[in-house]
């Protein structure tokens, strides 16, 4: 019976978030928007159904899980009619595996990196030089564009030990801003063009240009990168969730909430922090190198500010340390301004308004963090 | 045999000299009260001691090494935990983390096994939190079932517990209480005191030095007391004798002017 409610329930999500994306015509739309707030505030008035539904999730999660995966694994089908769609949906999930490496070292450790930008350009950079400039077959350019980022981030280490708080997030904002100047300056990345013709990836002799097609039924070529982006964020986000459950992720927020009493537990501030930038790093430096090679190009308006701010909505609104909820941030932030594109100049208005917005009235996020409980 | 030994210990801030010189020393399984007026050094002392505070002049002995230069974490790995004289727990974590965080420093599984080796991790965890919730149980038999609130929704009694929780969890050779009995009120401060004969029986082996204003706790714990005042040590030897010393009288209640 529960495990009935709980795939009834991803179902229904699921048909709610194809409809609203795909519904074109005013009323289609209307009827899914009404629909939608209907749902919420059903929930809200029947906490008996609320409660439910929470219980049926918590005792099937593994059927939950497992509904929620086929389902993903099924969206490139409901929304083949639209290759943008399904770019939109693999961009998501890029921004769940850049937020889960982001949320590691703000959530987690409290070290407010606002350079993720830079940190996704230097993945992404690297396979435009490493596949246009060196001649690397694109797989092996991805798996190792995020080591640059790791070993920059390293160099910046000092001034972010050194500093906390405000003092910390102007240090990251000026890299930001040194890391486009030197990429719009430099002549080896292009300067303000950048690199185009990144070539694409192949897996086994497979183009990710040539349309897939599952159950008979043809894709868009964009569907190749979302499952690839789906596989890389499942696994960025099991990684990150079996490490913030482990001594590292209390570790690290001890030594966010308070310092002193961690030293005194025998913590070192350095290795902490050291430890969540480079690890957070890494999985921020791989989005941006997806990102690449589903892109084809990169110049530096790709990664400016406005692209840190992104990743911190996605942190803030999901859930500040709650690996759910960054999952929950991407998927919500990042397809909500492409339906609207009248709202796309925007769009940093609206994210801006939502981060205060939330910040006032839910500092938690929409998902809060869960007490550990190591099982 | 003496534990620890802290001879000519400076410490000074710019040209205010907050330790003079001082000489303490505690040995294994004693407890040592520590008195003084406010300002009188006491809690620097702690800092100097748990590496918080570099010294400016003096050694520190533990356990035959010297503990100038070593960073507050490698002190505290050596067998010295601490309380703090306002709590400083972390209230968002669960009463539990707030323990284990104690127990991390003896940690035998690493990154990778937390990430490939799943089990491996789990079963440490197991056996971390059963010890935990064994610590907890020593002082309050109820509290075990809150481990996984936040341990911000407990009361301020069983959160001072906690932190005695977490000082312990690392298995110290040296326990220092600062002011465990601030802001609490008479029945609670008994019970504190209790919690602190708990200690004593549990762990017969364990040093501690406690600081406090309060006599009556200093009385009931140590043997031995050190007074302090304005940086130095001015007094030192069994309660009643340090507690009848005149420049101790002095120090809390001000000089005895000749009767007019």
């Amino acid at each position: 019976m529960a495990l009935v409610l709980v795939w009834a329930a991803e179902l229904a999500v699921f048909a709610l978030v194809v409809a609203g994306i795909l519904a074109e015509r005013p009323l289609p739309l209307a009827a899914t928007g009404l629909a939608i707030v209907a749902a919420a505030v059903g929930l809200r008035l029947r906490p008996g159904l609320r409660r439910a539904l929470v219980a049926a999730f918590v005792a099937h999660r593994r059927a939950a899980l497992a509904g929620g995966a086929l389902l993903a694994l099924a969206l490139p089908l409901a929304l083949r009619a639209s290759p943008y769609w399904t770019f939109v949906a693999a961009l998501a999930l890029l921004y769940v595996t850049i937020g889960q490496g982001l949320n590691l070292q703000i959530g987690t450790a409290g070290v407010l990196n606002l350079a993720g930008a830079a940190f996704a350009g230097l993945g992404g950079y690297s396979v435009g030089l490493l596949t246009v400039t060196a001649g690397w077959p694109a797989w092996l350019a991805v798996l190792a564009a995020p080591w640059v980022a790791v070993i920059v981030g390293t160099l910046l280490f000092v001034p972010i030990l050194k500093t906390r708080g405000h003092y910390l997030a102007l240090v990251t904002i000026a890299f930001v801003f040194i890391f486009n100047i030197l990429m719009n300056n430099f002549e080896f990345t292009g300067g303000p063009q950048g690199i185009k013709n990144i070539p694409t990836l192949r897996l086994f002799g497979w183009p990710f240009t040539a349309k897939p097609s599952l159950l008979g039924v043809e894709l868009p070529a964009h569907a190749n990168f979302y499952y690839a982006a789906l596989v890389m964020a499942s696994l960025t986000t099991l990684v990150l969730r079996r490490l913030h459950d482990s001594w590292l992720g209390l570790t690290l927020n001890t030594l966010r909430d308070d310092e002193i009493a961690a030293r005194c537990c025998g913590v070192s501030i350095t290795r902490g922090k050291l430890l969540a930038f480079c690890i957070g790093n890494f999985f921020i430096g791989l989005g941006g190198a997806l990102y690449a090679v589903m892109v084809g190009f990169v110049s530096p308006p790709d990664f400016d500010f406005g692209y840190s701010l992104v990743m911190l909505s996605v942190i803030i609104i999901g859930g500040v340390d709650s690996i759910p909820g960054v999952v929950l941030g991407a998927c919500l932030l990042l397809p909500l301004p492409e339906r609207f594109r009248f709202l796309h100049e925007y769009r940093l208005l609206l994210y801006g308004l939502v981060i205060v917005v939330m910040l006032l009235y839910r500092p938690q996020g929409l998902w809060p963090a869960a007490i550990r409980r190591y099982r | 045999m003496s534990l620890l030994e802290v001879k000519g210990l400076t410490v000074s801030f710019g040209g205010l000299v907050a330790l003079d010189a001082v000489d303490v020393g505690v040995d294994a399984g004693e407890t040592l009260g520590v008195i003084g007026p406010n300002g009188s050094g006491k809690t620097t002392l702690f800092n100097a001691l748990t590496g918080l505070y570099a010294a400016a002049a003096g050694e520190i002995r533990f356990a035959g090494r010297e503990l100038a230069g070593l960073e507050a974490h490698a002190i505290a790995r050596l067998g010295i935990a601490r309380t703090f004289q306002s709590s400083r727990l972390c209230l968002a974590l669960s009463a539990f983390d707030n323990i284990l965080i104690g127990m991390q420093a003896g940690r035998r599984t690493g990154l990778l096994d937390s990430v490939f080796r799943r089990g491996k991790l789990l079963a440490e965890m197991g056996e971390a939190l059963e010890r935990a919730s064994h610590l907890l149980a020593l002082f309050n038999r109820d509290l075990p079932a809150r481990g996984f609130e936040r341990v911000g929704q407990l009361p301020q009694i069983d959160r001072r517990r906690v932190e005695i929780c977490r000082a312990l969890a690392s298995r110290p050779k040296l326990l220092l209480l600062d002011e465990p009995s601030a802001g609490m009120n008479p029945e609670e401060t008994a019970e504190l005191m209790r919690d602190l004969q708990i200690v004593r029986e549990e762990m017969p082996g364990l040093s501690v030095i406690v600081i406090e204003h309060d006599m009556f706790v200093i009385e009931g714990v140590s043997r031995r007391v050190v007074a302090f005042n304005y940086g130095r040590k001015i007094a030192e030897g069994p309660f009643a004798a340090v507690a009848a010393h005149p420049e101790v009288r002095e120090a809390y209640l001000g000089r005895e002017t000749a009767r007019a």
